[in-house]
């Protein structure tokens, strides 16, 4: 019975990825490499190299990466090192806000950005108010070619990714090895280069690592920056002509190429002296309060970055609440018109009712096989289960963009997958996109979650008469219910704000979700960019609102369950 | 009350032969005890008789009825596990009513039952607890009454006090008994620690390496240990070797030659026939030991004393004997001046506390 129900999940999921993972994947390979008259070549992939405008949109990319990986460190490690050894005031609850940014669309903090740094934004004009700047001579903040904009939004976006891993490598470290090195008369400072960092590598690489790959392949962030040259809004412009043309295609075997290098790359470099990651710690940390100034320093950080981080949300916050705003420091007029044009809109509307569809199918797909896949990896001893967890965390490595190529390649007509686009309706496409993006996200939630429950707790149920189902509904099923409502959760809120995808698989405007309704508006003229704000802002709203309310429900509970 | 009959169990767990060849029968209202080093199978055997494993070979009876291939939920047997496994999304009352509501039982009844179960374990009035806002002890009475409310024809005991400490294990010992008697229950009850096992079974089994290597009352298996591992697992021996001589008057006492000179010695069953020159072992508890004055008649050697451990209750001591070997020799209610170290003194034994056992 459970051999069986084994071996139907193991065939089902492993059919499952190679229909949905591998074969679009190979399918765009394919194109890259295919000669004009059959044939292998490799022509495709020099060609990448030598136009100075695909090797210009590589180079923005990698510098995008790079500045917005160091900014994310200069924020995230102060923020870290402070979090994990310091008692302050205002400690919990400014922890909690800085992981604000992590639920809110990037693209669309990047249309606030814009109107509060832009050379007619509120900064300029309060500037300009105070007379220190010309109003001829206005400052262009966001750089030429607005590429320190997007650089600004990728770090406001992502430090809280590097500054979780970071806190968490932190926290596992034992004080004790501190002690050691305090005691054998190693001061603070160098402490920190020789125990501290070394111990933290872990925590740290990963973090970088996930916000590098994040920046490079980013495609909502540059679009509205209107930044062209780079590889990923190359590959979306180009894919109007896909037919006959093999560039896009080579074009995203070299971006997807360059990933893995980057990935794999790094990490043999840093791996090479990463001694931390196994132990953990065995102490609790004595955290030293900070008073007076001191603590007032730090809560002044944290406040700081908080405030700094929220810039594009405020921004997004006053266009979606403003008529007009243009060269002021804050807008002359006030309305909630946008916001009540942003529900009553046909664009908007369908928007949003295509996008629940999705985020609510996707949602379930991966439940479904995020809860099978946990089962078979944790409660059975079936050989092939360990490449079911290879083939689910696959999708891991691969940029969005890449992925949804490669979908939008198969699912034209006289392709492979041709039959998962319904006519012209991209439901299916769409929903099986979405899920594989967060599928490794669900499977990790739920077999971790499932982990914790000792079988025991089982057996315990059967020896008093329960049947193995019987169990498996009365126990397993409601201690294991935290960790599938979490992953769900995340899986949920991800799809409804999915940007590559959403992108290159919704081509008509009946079928847009929400965030490429929002870059559609924004591109519009008239009341477009404070309609897109204000759709922007119900979006933002309506996940702070799921995540804050299952927080609460869970919050209870997974305190009270799991302290054993 | 039910009988438990075991044939021929073998089960090979990977490379390893867990349980080889136990046959075991357990009578109506015992309280089995299987105890032994871990990895010997006792856990094994037990979630044989649970349902959770099934043999590779040999039978499971039930009274007479064969269970080898019941599922644990057919079994009505009531099982404590070592960390509990009461399970924390439930309060204290759901936890227990849990078996009662899978053999749907009307609420009414359900809820006394509980409130009953919970009474007899001496946690009445807690049923709205969460388990987490429980003492280890308390978990431990939980568990009990949520085995006992089914009104299991048997109990299996797995490890159930391992986690506790001292002093709440020794008042969980007697408790453990009163329950199994009062409820007329068979009882299998693993552990390692020989004092539960000694102090707390009707009988027990040594096991080791997935064999049974003796079965019997706990005062048989510490008075008559049929093997040098049995008497070392059930508590401290000293181990002396030497030749058989032959029978005495007596036919269960032996002279055995010794380095140390001629001993008497008893041998552990009657239809054991050594003869003369067969190399043996001589087993002597710690306790049994005299110190005397040697005479044609005394049944002893000489040792030095080496070491003096002072436990308050008793002392322990330390003897090298004339070949170098070391014993123990332990004085309960030491009077007096501890001896010193260094000391040469004689030592006696009587000759049906000195163990003959084969090599």
């Amino acid at each position: 019975m459970k051999r069986f129900a084994g071996v139907l999940i193991l065939l089902s999921v492993t059919l499952f990825m190679v229909f949905f993972f591998l074969l679009p994947l190979s399918g765009t390979f394919r194109m890259a490499f295919m000669g004009p008259q059959g044939g292998w070549t490799l022509d495709y992939l020099f060609e990448i190299f030598r136009n100075p405008l695909y090797l210009e949109g590589l180079l923005n990319a990698l510098t995008i990466a790079v500045f917005s990986t160091l900014g994310c460190l200069f924020l995230a490690v102060p923020l870290a090192l402070i979090f994990v050894r310091y008692e302050f005031i205002g400690k919990a609850s400014l922890n909690g806000l800085l992981l604000v940014p992590l639920i809110l669309p990037p693209f669309v903090g990047a249309l606030g950005i814009q109107a509060m740094l832009g050379q007619a934004g509120a900064l300029n004009s309060f500037l300009i108010a105070w007379g220190v700047l010309s109003v001829n001579a206005p400052i262009d903040w966001l750089g030429r070619g607005q590429l320190l904009g997007v650089i600004l939004m990728n770090v406001l976006h992502l430090y809280p990714i590097v500054y979780l891993n970071l806190s968490g490598s932190l926290a596992n470290i034992d004080p004790q090895w501190d002690d050691a090195a305090n005691c054998l008369g190693c001061p603070p400072f160098r402490r920190f280069w020789r125990v501290t960092l070394p111990l933290a590598m872990p925590g740290l690489y990963a973090g970088c690592s996930i916000a590098f790959i994040w920046a490079f392949t980013e495609l909502g962030v540059p679009l509205i920056f209107d930044v062209e040259r780079v590889t990923s809004v190359q590959i979306f412009n180009a894919i109007k002509d896909l037919n006959n043309n093999p560039l896009p295609y080579a074009l995203v075997v070299v971006l997807m190429g360059l990933t893995l290098l980057l990935f794999f790359g790094s990490r043999a470099f840093f791996r090479r002296d990463v001694a931390g990651g196994e132990g953990k710690a065995t102490l609790g940390r004595a955290l030293i309060p900070l008073t007076g100034w001191r603590g007032w320093l730090a809560t002044g950080f944290f406040v700081a970055v908080v405030a700094v981080a929220l810039v594009p949300h405020i921004g997004v916050l006053l266009m979606a609440l403003s008529k007009d705003w243009y060269q002021t420091v804050l807008p002359d007029q006030w309305t909630v018109e946008p916001l009540k044009k942003a529900l009553g809109h046909p664009l908007t509307l369908t928007a949003i009712g295509n996008s629940l569809r999705y985020a609510f199918l996707a949602t379930m797909l991966d439940l479904v096989l995020g809860v099978a896949v946990a089962w078979l990896l944790v409660r059975t001893k079936l050989f092939g289960r360990s490449l079911v967890d290879g083939l689910t965390m696959m999708p891991l490595a691969v940029p969005g963009i890449v992925m949804a190529f490669g979908y939008l390649a198969l699912s034209r007509s006289g392709q492979p997958l041709d039959w998962l686009m319904m006519g012209e309706d991209p439901l299916m496409l769409l929903v099986v996109a979405y899920a594989m993006r967060r599928l490794p996200y669900v499977v990790r939630s739920v077999t971790a979650g499932l982990q914790q429950i000792h079988p025991a707790l089982e057996e315990a149920a059967e020896s008093l008469g329960a049947s193995p189902i019987r169990a498996l509904w009365r126990v397993t099923f409601p201690l294991v219910m935290p960790s599938v409502l979490a992953g769900g959760l995340l899986a949920f809120a991800f799809a409804m704000l999915e940007v590559s995808d959403s992108m290159i698989l919704a081509q008509r405007t009946l079928h847009f979700p929400i965030t490429k309704a929002i870059y559609a508006l924004a591109g519009a003229l008239g009341d477009g960019p404070s309609l897109a704000s204000a759709l922007g802002l119900w979006a933002m709203l309506f996940l702070t609102i799921t995540f804050v309310g299952t927080g609460a429900i869970l919050g209870r509970k997974i305190g009270a369950l799991f302290k054993v | 009350m039910r009988a438990i009959d075991l044939q021929h169990l073998s089960k090979r767990l990977g490379q390893r032969l867990v349980l080889d060849d136990v046959s075991l029968s357990i009578a109506p209202g015992e309280l089995f005890f299987l105890i032994g080093p871990s990895g010997c199978g006792k856990t094994t055997l037990l979630r044989h008789i649970a349902g959770f494993l099934v043999p590779d070979r040999g039978r499971i009876f039930f009274d007479q009825e064969e269970v080898t291939t019941w599922p644990p939920h057919r079994r009505e047997t009531g099982m404590m596990f070592q960390n509990y496994a009461l399970w924390p999304h439930l309060n204290v009352d759901a936890n227990v009513a849990f078996g009662l509501q899978e053999r749907h039982v009307p609420s009414a009844e359900t809820r006394l039952r509980v409130e009953e179960a919970l009474h007899q374990v001496q946690l009445g009035g807690l049923g709205q607890r969460r388990i987490s806002e429980l003492s280890g002890g308390q978990q431990q009475r939980v568990a009990l009454a949520r085995a006992l409310v089914i009104r299991p024809r048997s109990l299996l005991l797995d490890e159930p006090l391992s986690n506790l400490d001292a002093r709440l294990r020794l008042e969980m010992r007697l408790e453990i008994r009163r329950i199994t008697k009062a409820f007329g229950l068979t009882a299998v009850y693993v552990t390692h620690d020989r004092e539960e096992a000694l102090s707390m079974a009707d009988r027990m089994a040594v096991m080791k390496d997935g064999r049974l290597l003796q079965v019997g009352s706990p005062k048989d298996l510490y008075q008559h240990p049929n093997s040098l591992e049995v008497a070392a697992f059930i508590g401290e021996a000293n181990c002396l070797s030497g030749q058989v001589l032959g029978a005495t008057e007596d036919p269960m006492i032996y002279a055995v030659e010794t380095p140390y000179g001629r001993l008497l010695a008893r041998k552990p069953q009657e239809h054991w026939q050594p003869l003369p020159r067969t190399e043996v072992h001589l087993m002597l508890r710690p306790e049994a030991i005299r110190p005397g004055t040697p005479s044609p008649e005394s049944n002893g050697f000489y040792g030095t004393l080496v070491e003096t451990l002072y436990l308050g209750a008793s002392v322990q001591y330390r003897v090298r004997l004339k070949d170098g070997v070391l014993i123990q020799w332990l004085v309960q209610h030491p009077r007096g001046d501890l001896r010193t170290e260094g000391e040469s003194l004689w030592l006696d034994v009587d000759s049906t506390d000195l163990l003959m056992l084969e090599d």
